[in-house]
């Protein structure tokens, strides 16, 4: 009990210098919906200019997780820094990007316009917006079509769209709820190599996903079942504790141990 | 409060509608067709109701007061007269062809004169000069009373024609009493007048309300909240964004409003146009806050839409807009000061008709900042209580 409340001047000092190498640090993180608990106690670091990938099924806490991280849902009990701030975090929060599970961006504007919607919000300035604009519309490879209606785009240019919403500001600590479901194939590949660039470029992004094979092309996994952390590590580290030749079986494995 | 993201998110809602062709189109049209249907619908007089007339009257049709009234009616054009049937003609089946078209609503009344009718008037006419007493003459109206304005309609029509008469110089007989009105307010003004400001709020309402509970329904529903409310922007900047977006539409509308009303129905203006702009920009402003609050119980579009008479009705019926409050009986009259309408079309007339400025109608502002400000409020918080 003592524990988990340190006295505030020492525990922002010890979070605050920390969060140099660990921009996401969660402790005894706790959230339940009307008694049902849907994160449970969850511990958890994460260190800068990692590629981490939250694995686990629908219904294991990884949204929800996410979700008091940005800032979406209060916690029950239990707490989370992000940079250093504690969550709901409002100093830093034009430092991190958010992709939702769903979609969320507007149909009735363009392309452009949601961008530029996004880019107001945190704040950029114009000739920012039109150069990471130009940027990011390359990666995505929707250049030519900046100026359609999302409305009349293609599911997966929609999902484009979406990732370049949370992007379009350069945060340095990215959450990505699922970016790849219903993601056709080529386009996944597109993702994830687009997903190394940005880890390469300093940036710190944590993604779920519940494809476990296309986990092991993160840096670190968290293996996350029942609102918990079954197993963190290299996804080779995984896979070889666990005695399987792949992530899937891996956590079938850890979620026996966990049970047992 | 960031003032360039406020401009974000309300730049965002207009650009939504922009794309929207159909909505737009909407949006200039329906005040438009309001004011044009309630202009032309309400602004005329009840005109051409189908009479039939039976006349037995004995009398020479030269000195036949039956006949001065019936001329005198046709002189104007709130009674249409289908069929008269002199002395000539005038028998049992012709009251009863006559009494059975009404019976069948095909037309509103029947007017029958007795045989012995001027007979009667000269005789009543003859005691009042002499100092005693003869019953009045009189003729009867078999008339529809279905609709009470028809009803009040005829008979205010053939008592104008029965005083007309009577001032005639056959007669010289001029009512002992007249009530002049002196217009304090409202000179030459016409029903239209009276009109256009309660459609006006009633426009802005209907609008911002319901763009208001919709968008933010999909703003809940396709996620992008989430996305706003994890970015920098607060929650009263999402507010005040919408509310800076939506009460701008509906400042537009009203400015459709008045522009048709003046070219097509030459409303006048007796007050400042900017003043009354202002009483809609703050009802509009209120309304778009009271959708926004009403969204957070809406799970879809549809549930939405099932806010709408519930807040129109009252409003409609209650809030002055087609009769004067006085006319809402007594055990709803405290739900007519309750109702936001009420002080904008109040206060709308007041500065259209009356030509009042800011300080006569400082009451309504009041009235309808404090509206505007708590249902932005409570919008805010509603948000903030999600987290």
């Amino acid at each position: 009990m003592a524990e988990k409340e340190p006295t505030a001047g020492a525990g922002k000092m010890r979070i605050d210098t920390e969060a140099v190498k660990e921009p996401v640090v969660a402790s005894k993180l706790r959230k339940e919906f009307d008694g049902l608990v849907a994160v449970d106690d969850l511990d958890m670091r994460i260190g800068r200019g990692l590629l981490y990938g939250l694995i686990g099924p629908n219904g294991s806490g990884k949204t929800t997780a996410i979700k008091m991280f940005v800032g979406l849902l209060r916690p029950t009990s239990g707490q989370a820094h992000l940079l250093g701030e504690k969550v709901p975090i409002r100093r830093n929060v034009h430092r991190i990007g958010y992709m939702p599970q769903e979609l969320a961006i507007y149909p009735d504007l363009t392309v452009h316009e949601n961008l530029e919607l996004f880019a107001a919000l945190y704040s950029m300035k114009d000739s920012d917006f039109q150069e990471s604009e130009r940027e990011i519309l390359k990666v995505i490879d929707l250049g030519e079509r900046r100026d359609s209606l999302v409305s009349q785009l293609s599911g997966g240019m929609k999902h484009r769209t979406s990732l370049a919403c949370a992007l379009i500001h350069g945060p340095e600590l990215v959450f990505l709820d699922e970016p790849t479901v219903g993601v056709d194939p080529e386009l996944r590949v597109g993702f994830w190599r687009y997903f190394q660039d940005l880890k390469a470029a300093g940036r710190t992004v944590i993604l779920t996903t519940h494809y476990m094979d296309e986990a092991v092309r993160c840096d670190v996994v968290g293996m996350m079942r029942g609102g918990k952390l079954i197993a963190e590590g290299a996804p080779k580290d995984l896979m070889a504790r666990a005695g399987t030749a792949d992530l899937e079986s891996a956590f079938i494995e850890y979620s026996r141990r966990a049970v047992s | 409060m960031n003032v360039k993201r406020v401009l974000a998110i309300a730049r965002k809602n207009l650009r939504g509608l922009k794309h929207d062709k159909r909505t737009v189109g909407f949006l200039v049209m329906m005040p438009l067709l309001m004011i044009t249907i309630f202009g032309y619908a309400f602004g005329g007089d009840i005109k051409n109701l189908d009479v039939y007339i039976v006349n037995f009257d004995q009398a020479p049709a030269n000195q036949s007061v039956a006949v001065a009234i019936i001329d005198d009616v046709a002189t104007r054009d709130t009674v249409r007269q289908v069929r008269v049937y002199g002395p000539d003609v005038a028998d049992a089946s012709a009251i009863d062809a006559s009494l059975s078209r009404v019976r069948d609503a095909k037309a509103w009344a029947l007017i029958v004169f007795e045989d012995n009718f001027t007979e009667e008037v000269g005789a009543a006419l003859g005691a009042m000069r002499n100092g005693t007493f003869a019953m009045p003459g009189s003729f009867k109206v078999y008339i529809d009373g279905t609709n009470p304005n028809v009803v009040s309609a005829i008979m205010t029509d053939l008592q104008i024609s029965i005083q007309k008469v009577l001032a005639s110089p056959v007669y010289g007989i001029v009512p002992p009493i007249i009530a002049t009105p002196e217009l304090v307010y409202g000179e030459g003004a016409e029903f239209i007048d009276f009109f256009a400001p309660g459609v006006m709020g009633l426009a802005a309402m209907m609008v911002t309300f319901m763009l208001s509970i919709i968008s933010f329904v999909h703003e809940r529903s396709q996620s992008t909240l989430e996305r706003l409310l994890s970015s920098p922007a607060t929650e009263g900047e999402i507010v005040a964004g919408y509310a800076l977006a939506f009460g701008f539409v509906g400042l537009i509308q009203s400015i459709v409003i008045l522009l048709t009303a003046i070219l097509l129905f030459d409303i006048q203006i007796q007050g400042n146009v900017v003043l009354a702009l202002s009483i809609i920009l703050l009802f509009g402003i209120g309304n778009q806050g009271l959708g926004f609050v009403l969204s957070s119980v809406a799970k879809n579009e549809f549930q939405a839409i099932q806010f709408m008479p519930i807040i129109l009705f009252p409003s409609i019926l209650l809030s002055g807009v087609f009769w004067p409050i006085e006319a809402v009986p007594d055990l709803l009259r405290p739900v007519s000061y309750f109702l936001p309408l009420t002080y904008a079309v109040n206060g709308l007339r007041s500065v259209m008709i009356r030509g009042w400025g800011i300080g006569d109608v400082w009451l309504q502002l009041i009235v309808l900042a404090a509206f505007a400000a708590v249902m932005l409020l409570l919008s805010a918080y509603g948000l903030k209580k999600r987290r």
